[in-house]
């Protein structure tokens, strides 16, 4: 049974008369790479504002290392760090007096840990700059070394790739497997973009519209999830005939191509009816979107 | 100590904070050239007042008479450079965003808002003491030093103040001052952790002085019962020290009222830090 790191128990957040989050049950285990998913406007910022104590719960609780978070914060803060939304720095400092200045509230951080850290982030050329200099993804990966800084067991990231080029967004996931292979350290990550998770985790919980719709294995969440298909086909409008006379086709969407529902096995079937029926098929391509993903999950959850 | 020591070096490390430095700078410098550019008809008309009834000598336009007449002058604009950066001390760090990181680390949030405060308190400090050394110090060099003639409030009377101990009073005067602008520093800092912004705290915090001044000059009786509770009330608290005795009594009067809104606005400051929301 792998120790669990961190668990919130029917953790509930209302503004006003919304719910932001409801009931949310989490558990992540030590080692994980543990993937947060939900679109824009899900909670996963609230949630991980409540886990580290910016937020207080409606309703709930969080455990971390086995200990109640709001009796034993300065225990428990001294082991976790992260970025809630975007990393937001003191734009007077330098990226070296930052750091050194978060760095010290949780312990003694030295100037060799700084440059370090830096170092690991490919700052460390900018270290007396001032952080006021730094373009988005600079910040993205300051707020990465001010996480890492005094090595917490562990480090919760909330979308640590947004607005990073995909050079940066590849960087940030090497880092944050580095982290998890090289130290042992347990990173919790949030993201809307599932092929991020996909790429990072092994284990995600999802959340919508501030519920908690799925949690476990990213392997078991997203295995054999390829029954959403993109095809681009020609002509159209006979594809398009010839797909509503088809039974076992759902049609799902028709914009610059047509999205179709088809359970897997039946995906050469289907491009073989197309092409013998004297329809050109210049992509046929399976489809794992995050849409298509919740589509699925979310359809789960309503026939329980 | 250690995250009042960081306090401190956030907060002089903003070019914000030496706006008030520069200004009173400028201020003081200004006031003393004019002075003493009109030296001879300050004097003159000075000691004109006092000369149909008695015989006057000496340095009567000194540096300590200079200081006084100079803290007198101030009074509504020091308010409002203690505001500019204790308005900001909690509210710039939600407007940047660096609460988060603040707040997510070990130190509890009442050692953040106690040393937030202190270096509020400390920010002050430094302020009036920078004042003094310039009032003193330039006055010393253009006015020299002497005895100070001043009428005294209460029955009017006046009052000498030997040279010997003027020094001493202009100092307690401004350590007075301390405490008097640390009432504007600390309603200032209530309104900063009230609001994600600036501009709010340093305009509610002088908008507050000045209608509390209104009120107490206004010469109306229906507002003689309002005015113990303005601490607008007690902030020439500093005056009481050029007085000759010192009244004691009312000091102490006066220490306590101040101290009293002090603890009253910070009191409501650490209550909503603590129970606050960081949503931005």
């Amino acid at each position: 049974m792998p120790e669990t790191i961190l668990a919130t128990y029917g953790l509930s957040k209302k503004f006003g008369d919304r719910w932001a989050v409801k009931d949310i049950n989490l558990e992540v285990h030590a080692g994980d790479v543990f993937g947060f998913l939900g679109p824009n406007g899900a909670g996963k910022s609230t949630t991980i504002r409540m886990i580290l104590t910016l937020l207080s719960p409606t309703a709930g609780s969080v455990k971390i290392f086995g200990r109640e978070v709001k009796e034993n914060r300065r225990f428990v803060l001294s082991k976790v760090c992260g970025i809630v939304e975007k990393p937001d720095f003191y734009l007077f400092l330098s990226a070296y007096k930052n750091l050194e200045v978060l760095g010290s509230l949780t312990r003694k951080v030295t100037k060799d840990e700084i440059f370090e850290t830096l170092e690991m982030v490919g700052l460390r050329s900018r270290a007396y700059d001032k952080v006021k200099t730094f373009s988005h993804g600079m910040k993205q990966r300051l707020g990465i070394a001010q996480a890492i800084l005094t090595k917490p067991e562990l480090i919760i990231l909330d979308e640590p790739t947004s607005g990073l080029d995909p050079q940066g967004m590849k960087e940030v996931r090497a880092l944050v497997l580095g982290l998890s292979k090289e130290h042992g350290t347990t990173v919790f990550l949030s993201s809307h973009l599932l092929a991020e998770l996909e790429v990072v985790a092994n284990r995600m919980a999802v959340l919508n519209h501030g519920e908690l719709i799925a949690q476990g294995a990213v392997s078991e969440l997203l295995g054999g999830d390829s029954s959403y298909y993109s095809l681009q086909v020609s002509p159209q409008d006979d594809a398009l005939e010839l797909l509503k006379k088809t039974e076992w086709v759902e049609l799902v969407s028709v914009a610059n191509g047509i999205d179709v529902r088809i359970e897997p096995q039946r995906a050469a079937e289907l491009n073989r009816l197309l092409v013998t029926n004297g329809i050109d098929v210049s992509s046929f391509a399976a489809k794992r979107t995050l849409e298509d993903f919740f589509l699925k999950i979310t359809e789960g959850a309503s026939e329980v | 100590m250690k995250f009042f020591s960081l306090e401190v070096q956030k907060t002089f490390r903003r070019w914000r904070t030496y706006i008030g430095f520069a200004a009173v700078a400028g201020a003081v410098i200004l006031l003393e050239i004019i002075i003493k550019m009109n030296e001879a008809s300050m004097a003159k008309g000075f000691a004109g007042n006092l000369n149909s009834d008695f015989l006057v000598s000496g340095n009567i336009l000194n540096v300590w008479t200079i200081t006084t007449f100079i803290m007198n002058s101030l009074y509504v604009h020091v308010p409002f450079l203690i505001a500019l950066v204790a308005g900001d001390m909690v509210s710039s760090e939600g407007a940047s965003g660096t609460i988060r990181f603040l707040l997510i680390r070990p130190p509890s949030r009442s050692r953040i808002i106690f040393s937030k405060y202190l270096t509020m308190l400390f920010y002050t400090a430094a302020l009036i003491f920078f004042l003094a050394a310039l009032c003193i110090g330039i006055g010393l060099a253009f006015f020299g030093s002497g005895d100070v003639i001043r009428f005294q409030s209460g029955i009017p009377h006046i009052v000498i103040l030997p040279e010997r101990i003027a020094a001493s009073r202009t100092l307690l005067a401004f350590v007075a001052a301390i405490l008097s602008m640390s009432v504007v520093g600390s309603l200032a800092f209530l309104f900063s952790t009230l609001v994600d912004n600036s501009i709010g705290p340093i305009i509610g915090s002088m908008a507050v002085v000045i209608i509390f001044l209104i009120v107490e000059n206004l010469p109306f009786e229906s507002l003689e019962a309002v005015r113990p509770y303005l601490f607008t009330t007690y902030m020439n608290i500093w005056q009481l020290f050029l007085d000759e005795p010192i009244n004691w009594g009312e000091v102490g009067k006066y220490s306590l009222a101040l101290i009293g809104h002090d603890a009253l606005f910070f009191g409501i400051s650490y209550l909503v830090f603590l129970r606050k929301d960081i949503k931005s």
